[in-house]
């Protein structure tokens, strides 16, 4: 396979809303200033909004080379047609060769929908971006039939090559403020005719979940039993100062929020410690919690696959030996 | 397609022709009697925009030199009044001449210069266009660096 030289540049999408708590643009833009080194080319984000200043020159501090920014009032609120319009006019123009954007809510909406329209394939919630050393093309790592293996993917014929990473999986690279970039005012007309009009957006409320910062994380899944037995880990995590994190199907029995989700279609945490209790350990789970720096797993199966990936396992009820912790820890904090 | 370009500085930028930019020159600061105008580079310890200028009025009469933010020459009788992130500076008439303030963000700054700006011949340089200003005529629209003025200080 031959890389495609009508197509360069490594583009990602500039998805600046709930900036700063959501950082995976920035994480994207340090994987792509790695993959545009092996491709010898340049990393550009696209900004799309109004008033978008401050965020230029956030993302040329964490290093893009270049800013791509259609700046006008009518994007300020997010309409997907008007986005995915503009955008494929851009691509049309500018024919990058990979174009990543974070599998935020935002990201999942938009990037299927502006893959269809180009025709090009796309990979969604990719866990690694890597680019093959002899063909040039991105190989895209994702969780595939379930969960039960972990398939790489090319786009050999078609561009851009596109992929959907998750908030993250990737580290960013520090804030410089002595950076310099290029930034580049396409001159588009934006069409603003749409089938879906906007009435109203309103800010969730609620307490902020912060699991992408903790440095504990305290998971909870299926085998703790109870919504009243899921809560030891929240007791545990004020003692620890840390936050806790939910598998799918202990959301999926009530036991807690969706915003607490870890996984393949939650969020990715990299804490110093991670305490996973009643967890199976199913790869759709564990995808988001491979950057954690030391796992401790408690399962009642002496062989659930959790205990792969644990650095200390512990096997037994997993209530009752977080109830155990929960007191020891009392009677010395 | 078309498009513009400019270069943008993670710690500072002025906005400039609807574009971001470190810094702007207009003019040549060299000759000591003529039109003049530098928004310098902020380096990244700073966060205040750096003006530099020798301006005239729409008749082309000399009014005002500024360095670093600082009145030097007034013979136009200029009025220089700091506000918060800036300063502005009238006519003796009250009528506005030139404001320049500066927006923090959290880890950058966005400065904006409004204002109606002539030079020797009264031709209009510099004047307001949506958030920021239009300029006009022979200039340099994004510094790398911060500019080296000669050995006239200008």
């Amino acid at each position: 396979m031959q890389r495609d030289r009508d197509h360069k540049g490594i583009w990602i999408f500039g998805d600046y809303r709930n900036y700063f708590q959501n950082r995976v643009t920035l994480q994207l833009i340090a994987k792509g200033k790695d993959l545009a080194q092996k491709l010898e080319t340049e990393v550009t984000v696209v900004l799309l909004g109004d008033q978008t200043h401050q965020y230029a020159m956030e993302y040329v501090a964490h290093g893009a080379d270049v800013v791509m920014v259609v700046d006008h009032p009518t994007l300020k609120d997010y309409h997907i047609e008007t986005y995915t319009r503009l955008v494929a006019k851009l691509l049309a123009s500018w024919r990058p060769e990979i174009f990543i954007a974070g599998a935020t809510a935002f990201g999942r909406e938009f990037f299927p929908r502006l893959a269809k329209r180009l025709r090009t394939g796309l990979s969604a919630d990719c866990v690694s971006l890597e680019i093959d050393a002899e063909s040039g093309l991105l190989v895209q790592t994702t969780p595939a039939f379930g969960g039960d293996l972990l398939a790489e993917i090319v786009t050999p014929d078609h561009r851009p090559q596109m992929a959907t990473v998750h908030p993250g999986v990737f580290d960013e690279r520090p804030h410089k403020s002595s950076a310099l970039g290029r930034i580049i005012y396409p001159e588009v007309e934006i069409e603003t005719d749409q089938r879906v009009q906007l009435v109203r957006s309103r800010r969730e409320q609620g307490r902020k979940v912060n699991l992408e910062d903790a440095s504990t994380v305290l998971v909870g899944g299926r085998g703790l039993g109870s919504k009243e037995r899921f809560q030891v880990l929240f007791d545990l995590a004020d003692l620890l100062n840390g936050e806790v994190g939910a598998t799918r199907p202990a959301i999926l029995a009530g036991w807690s929020e969706d915003t607490r989700l870890l996984g393949q279609t939650g969020k990715s945490v990299k804490p110093k410690l991670l305490i996973t209790a009643g967890t199976s350990g199913a790869l759709q789970y564990t995808t988001g919690i491979q950057g954690a720096e030391a796992i401790i797993a408690i399962n009642r199966d002496p062989h659930a696959p959790i205990f792969r990936i644990a650095d200390l396992g512990l096997v037994g009820d997993a209530h009752a030996v977080l109830a155990l912790l929960l007191e020891k820890l009392r009677k010395r904090l | 397609m078309k498009f513009r370009e400019s270069l943008i500085s993670a710690n500072h930028n002025y906005l400039v022709n609807d574009m971001l930019s470190p810094g702007f020159v207009l003019g040549d600061p060299g000759p000591r009697d003529d039109f003049w105008f530098v928004a310098d580079v902020v380096p990244p310890e700073e966060r205040r925009g750096r003006i530099y200028g020798r301006l005239y009025d729409r008749r082309g009469d000399f009014i005002l030199e500024l360095k670093g933010n600082r009145t030097t020459e007034n013979p136009g009788q200029t009025v220089l009044q700091s506000i918060q992130g800036g300063f502005r500076i009238h006519y003796p008439s009250g009528e506005l001449l030139i404001k320049v303030h500066t927006r923090n963000f959290a880890n950058g700054h966005l400065t904006f210069i409004h204002g109606k700006v002539y030079d020797k011949e009264g031709r209009l340089r510099m004047e307001p266009s949506y958030e920021g200003v239009k300029v006009h005529g022979k200039g340099q629209l994004a510094l790398v660096g911060p500019y080296e003025f000669g050995e006239s200080g200008h």
